[in-house]
C-alpha cells in the first residue's frame, strides 16, 4: 500500500505558484550556494532571509513538520555543528589554514586506550560551524514543505514539464510517491524488530558486526519492496506503459505573473552570487573582525 | 531471474530505479547522521549496500538512476542541499556496479556473489573517485585532501559495508525471487 506525505491543500501564495516554480528557485538557492562556493555571512544571511520568508508563506502547520524539524535540528546543529567546530571540514580550505587563535581545547581519547590529543577550537572554526549551519538552514527550509504543500500527483508533470525524458519523469515520480512509503515500512520494521528484542542503541562487537545486525531492519524493507516493484511493474504493463509517449494526466500547468517574478529572484540570486564571487572575487570565507573581537 | 539485457530500459528498470532511489534516499536520510572522521560532509552510509544490490539486481540504469536520483533525496531531506558531483559519483558507483547484471543467474552462488562484490567495489571506486577529484574543481581543495580526507574513507566506508551486507541482500533476494517465480 502507498502512503503519502500530509500534503493538504492550502489557499497560500507558495500553493498558487507552479510547481516548476518552486523547484527553479529552489535549485537557484542551492546552486547559489553550491557552485560559486558562497561563505561569506553577508550573501548568506540575505538568503537564509529569503527561504525563511517563503517558508512562514507556505502557513505548514508546527504538528505537520515538528518530527523533520527535530531531525534536521538534530543532524544541523549536534552532528554538523559540532563537526564543523571540531574538524573546520566539510567547507572551503581556508577554515583551517587561516591563522585564528584558539578560543578552548577539547579533549579526545580513544575509548579503552591511553592515547588522545587535544582539539583546539579556533575563532574560525566556530565561525565556519555558524556559518555552515545557516546555509544547510536555508536549503533546507526550501525543501521540507515541498510534501506539504505540492499536490503528489503533479510531481511527474513537473519533471515532465522541466525538459525530462517521459520515463524519467516517471521515475522521479515514482520515487517521491515511494519515499514516505519506504520510510513508513522502515519504521514499522524498526518498532517490529524492537518489540522482538532488537536494541539498535546496543549493536556490540567491531564495524563488519556491526554493520551486519543492522540486517533486520534493512532486508525486510528491501524484500518487501521487490515485491512491491513487481506488482507495480504488472500494473504499469497491463496498462501498456512504454508503448507509446506517455499522456500527463494534469499537463495544464502554467506560468503566471507570480511565478516569473519568483522565477526572476531566484536566478537573480543565482547569477548575483556567481558574478559577485568570479568577478569582484566577494564571496570567500572569513572572519568578521566584529566576531573576532568577541573573542580577541 | 534476469532477462540479461544489460542495457534494457523499460518499465522494470524505471519501477526499480524509483524503488531503489527512494530507499537509497530513505536509508541515507536515517544515517545521514553519522558522518565519517577526517571527511567534513562524508557520511557513514549503509544504504549503499542497497544501491548496489538494486544495480547487480536490475543493472546499471537501474543502478544510475537510483545512485543519482537517491543521492539527491537523501542530502535535500537532510539539508545537505545538492551537490552534483557526489548525486552523479553515487550514480556512476550504481551504473559500474550494474554492469555485473547479465552475469548474475544464480543469487545464491559464492562465485556470483564474490563477483558482484567486486563490481561493487569497482563501481564504489569509481564513484567516489569521481566525485573527491571533482570535487578539486567545486570545493577548491586540493589533491592530497580530495584523495585521503574524501575519497578514503568514502570508499572504506561504502566498501566495508558492501562487503557485509551485498551477499546477505542476494541470498535473502535468491529466497524471495525463488518463491515469486520470475
Amino acid at each position: 500500500m502507498l502512503v503519502t506525505w500530509k500534503y493538504r491543500p492550502r489557499n497560500t501564495f507558495i500553493q498558487r505558484l507552479d510547481p516548476r516554480t518552486r523547484l527553479i528557485f529552489m535549485l537557484c538557492i542551492i546552486f547559489a550556494f553550491t557552485i560559486p562556493e558562497i561563505w561569506d555571512y553577508r550573501i548568506i544571511l540575505p538568503l537564509f532571509a529569503l527561504s525563511l520568508t517563503l517558508y512562514l508563506m507556505a502557513r505548514i502547520e508546527w504538528k505537520d513538520v515538528r518530527r523533520a524539524w527535530i531531525y534536521i535540528f538534530i543532524l544541523v546543529f549536534f552532528i554538523v555543528g559540532l563537526n564543523g567546530l571540531l574538524s573546520g571540514r566539510g567547507g572551503p580550505s581556508s577554515v583551517t589554514n587561516l591563522p585564528s587563535p584558539v578560543v578552548f581545547e577539547v579533549p579526545i581519547k580513544i575509548p579503552f586506550t591511553e592515547i588522545g590529543w587535544d582539539v583546539p577550537v579556533t575563532v574560525s572554526k566556530i565561525w565556519f560551524a555558524l556559518n555552515q549551519m545557516t546555509r544547510m538552514i536555508t536549503m533546507a527550509i526550501l525543501a521540507i514543505p515541498i510534501p506539504y504543500t505540492m499536490d503528489p500527483n503533479i510531481y511527474g508533470t513537473a519533471f515532465k514539464r522541466m525538459g525530462a525524458s517521459d520515463k524519467v519523469s516517471f521515475t522521479m515520480d515514482l520515487a517521491f510517491r515511494f519515499l514516505p512509503t519506504f520510510a513508513r515500512d522502515f519504521t514499522i520494521t524498526m518498532d517490529a524488530q524492537r518489540a522482538r528484542g532488537y536494541e539498535m542503541e546496543k549493536l556490540k562487537g567491531g564495524i563488519p558486526t556491526r554493520i551486519r545486525k543492522l540486517a533486520p531492519l534493512i532486508i525486510p524493507v528491501v524484500m518487501q519492496s521487490t515485491v512491491t516493484g513487481e506488482e507495480v511493474i504488472d500494473a504499469m504493463d497491463l496498462r501498456a506503459f512504454g508503448t507509446r509517449q506517455r499522456t500527463w494526466v494534469k499537463d495544464n500547468l502554467k506560468y503566471a505573473p507570480r511565478d516569473y517574478l519568483i522565477l526572476g529572484i531566484g536566478v537573480a540570486a543565482f547569477v548575483s552570487c556567481c558574478v559577485l564571487k568570479w568577478v569582484f572575487g566577494i564571496g570567500e570565507y572569513f572572519v568578521p573582525d566584529f566576531f573576532m573581537s568577541l573573542f580577541v | 531471474m534476469n532477462d540479461n539485457s544489460t542495457w534494457a530500459f523499460g518499465t522494470r528498470q524505471v519501477v526499480y530505479g524509483a524503488i531503489g532511489a527512494a530507499l537509497y534516499g530513505v536509508l541515507s536520510w536515517v544515517t545521514n547522521i553519522f558522518p565519517l572522521p577526517a571527511a567534513g560532509n562524508i557520511t557513514f552510509r549503509p544504504a549503499v549496500a542497497v544501491l548496489i544490490f538494486f544495480s547487480v539486481a536490475y543493472g546499471p540504469w537501474v543502478g544510475l538512476l537510483a545512485g543519482f536520483i537517491g543521492n539527491t533525496l537523501g542530502d535535500a531531506l537532510s539539508g545537505w542541499g545538492f551537490y552534483w558531483n557526489w548525486s552523479l559519483g553515487n550514480g556512476l558507483m550504481g551504473l559500474v556496479a550494474g554492469l555485473v547484471m547479465s552475469q548474475i543467474t544464480d543469487f545464491r552462488a559464492q562465485g556470483q556473489i564474490i563477483k558482484a562484490v567486486i563490481y561493487g567495489l569497482i563501481g564504489i571506486a569509481v564513484g567516489m573517485l569521481f566525485a573527491s577529484l571533482t570535487e578539486m574543481f567545486t570545493g577548491g581543495i586540493d589533491f592530497n585532501t580530495a584523495l585521503f580526507g574524501y575519497f578514503t574513507p568514502a570508499f572504506l566506508g561504502n566498501a566495508i559495508v558492501t562487503i557485509v551486507l551485498l551477499p546477505i541482500l542476494m541470498v535473502a533476494f535468491a529466497a524471495v525471487a525463488s518463491r515469486r517465480g520470475r
